[in-house]
């Protein structure tokens, strides 16, 4: 049309687009948590941190119980499992409410829908990953050397991305019809809690409890493996292959389920809005 | 009730079209509280269809070419913003299609990119980054955008203490800078004093002179023929005229003014 050399943004790629928009939502969520608190920082490892102490004094001081619950030092052995739920927990309870909260946004800008969960996947993981650094003065303060091991980690944290994608396309527009299930999962988030791998190594998990085997059943887990992962850079026995392909398998299958459920619930989403 | 002498649609399918619908259809829930159940989710787009539900446009087919300056008319709930909201892609249809060929520069609900805790500055480049365009191109079109606007002293201003009339200047003034050739507009101009809305339609016009497609919805029929060539008449979510804005803007009157009692607006 115009013969100026410059580049129309409907000209621009697709996939250019895309992550010039995601990167941009990203920045926006950071700044605006960095911007409006002084202590931006700190409130975002605060919650882990404090949970880790509590943990740490329940388990450890009062019912004296840290030297079986998970490898040693336990601080240390608790923090990286709960900075890593931390990112999982905050990034699908987000997901629940992100079309309510951006509606405005999403009425009046043409983006790919799914921007608005992989942003909070995105945005989530870049805090997850400087809190590290706490998790690293704890190492070094406890003295847990860190291993080879540590080479899993990125896997970890890639497939711990990929779960939450799947998951959140999957709550983030259900959330839209059935108000109720802000709550309902909410409560799930608990349970999953407590049955994930975070204040305890999955070595723990009993075979069967009155018969039912509860162990397979816990196994089919994804974060478990996740969590191994992440813990192998202490101590590598935390590694469990089985667990790990369990988690690969899984977050490949809640990306598919995922990419379907938003496919379909997509066009009925926005008329919500 | 009005007769409704639905008129068929002309359209003017060809290459030089750049937006293009046909055989549009939309419905919504009649009751937003209205019960909803799993199967209904999942079950396909075309077996779906429940009692509760309204087609807020229907069997809407029409073509626009490069540098047309369309008005919509119709009265409140007929469909109008719906239609340009389907135009801006931020809303699919059930039914037929819609192809734009070109890109939108959408100034519907224009304050919705903007963030209450960034600064001015930040959302300049947080909206105008989201509808496209580069850091870039942003640069080069700052200074354009802040001083269209008329706030010089606040760009660090954080967004929420601007007053309600800034706002929608510098929102306007980021949107119509897109360099998009397409412009949506949806009566955001009824905000803003009187000589920023001046100044707004002088921003429209010098864009229409520049060749860009107008899509333009209003209550105003001074507006409407000020700005636009060509009129779509949307009656109960169907395409009943589509003329020269002049004839269409008459034919609306005749509908309402003509003794009979306009029906009830139903969405």
């Amino acid at each position: 049309m115009t013969s100026s050399t410059v580049v129309r943004p409907a000209q621009r790629t697709p996939f250019a687009r895309y992550r010039h928009s995601l990167w941009l939502l990203t920045k926006r969520d950071l700044s605006v948590r960095y911007t409006t608190n002084a202590l931006g920082y700190v409130w975002s490892i605060l919650d882990p941190l404090l949970m880790s102490l509590i943990y740490f004094f329940v388990f450890v001081v009062v019912m004296n119980r840290g030297g079986t619950a998970g490898e040693q030092p336990y601080i240390v052995y608790l923090m990286a499992g709960l900075l890593a739920w931390t990112w999982f927990n905050n990034t699908i309870t987000d997901a629940t409410r992100v079309f309510s909260k951006e509606a405005k946004l999403v009425r009046s800008v043409k983006l790919p829908q799914s921007l608005w969960v992989a942003r909070i996947v995105l945005s989530k993981g870049i805090e997850y990953v400087a809190s590290l650094a706490v998790l690293a003065i704890f190492a070094l303060i406890f003295h847990a050397p860190v291993t080879w091991s540590v080479l899993w980690f990125p896997v970890g944290l890639v497939l711990q991305a990929i779960l939450l994608y799947g998951l959140g396309m999957i709550v983030a527009p259900l959330t839209v019809f059935y108000k109720d299930l802000e709550r309902a999962i909410r409560l799930l988030l608990r349970v999953l809690f407590y049955a994930s791998a975070v204040l305890y190594s999955p070595a723990k998990w009993p075979e069967a409890v009155h018969g039912f085997p509860i162990r397979p059943l816990l196994e089919l887990n994804p974060l478990t493996g996740i969590l191994g992962l992440y813990r192998a850079a202490f101590w590598p026995q935390e590694l469990n292959l089985f667990h790990v392909l369990i988690s690969a398998i899984g977050a490949l299958v809640l990306l598919g389920i995922g990419t379907l459920v938003f496919r379909r619930s997509v066009p009925a989403v926005l008329k919500e809005m | 009730m009005v007769a409704v002498d639905s008129t068929p649609a002309v359209a003017t399918g060809g290459d030089g079209d750049v937006i293009e619908v046909s055989d549009l259809g939309i419905r919504f829930k009649r009751n937003k509280r209205a019960k909803r159940s799993f199967k209904d989710l999942f079950a396909g787009r075309r077996r779906r269809s429940r009692p509760d539900e309204f087609w807020a446009l229907r069997n809407v087919t029409f073509g626009i070419r490069a540098g047309e300056a369309i008005g919509v008319v119709g009265r409140n709930g007929q469909g109008k913003s719906t239609l340009l909201k389907l135009i801006a892609g931020v809303l699919f249809p059930d039914e037929g299609t819609v192809r734009v060929r070109q890109g939108v520069a959408p100034l519907i609900e224009i304050t919705g990119g903007f963030v209450d805790d960034l600064s001015v500055r930040d959302n300049v480049y947080l909206t105008a980054g989201l509808h496209g365009m580069t850091k870039k191109q942003i640069d080069a079109k700052f200074d354009e955008i802040v001083s269209f606007a008329e706030i010089p002293g606040f760009l660090d201003t954080p967004y929420k203490h601007l007053s309600s009339g800034m706002k929608v200047r510098i929102a306007f003034s980021v949107i119509t800078q897109l360099d998009e050739p397409i412009l949506i507009v949806d009566e955001v101009l009824a905000v803003g004093d009187k000589a920023f809305r001046e100044k707004c339609y002088g921003r429209i016009e010098e864009l229409l002179a520049a060749g860009r497609t107008l899509f333009f919805v209003s209550h105003s029929e001074r507006d409407l023929r000020r700005f636009c060539t060509r009129g779509l008449y949307l009656k109960k979510g169907e395409l009943v005229m589509d003329g020269p804005i002049d004839d269409v803007i008459d034919r609306y009157n005749t509908d309402y003014n003509m003794g009979s009692v306009p029906p009830v607006v139903d969405a």
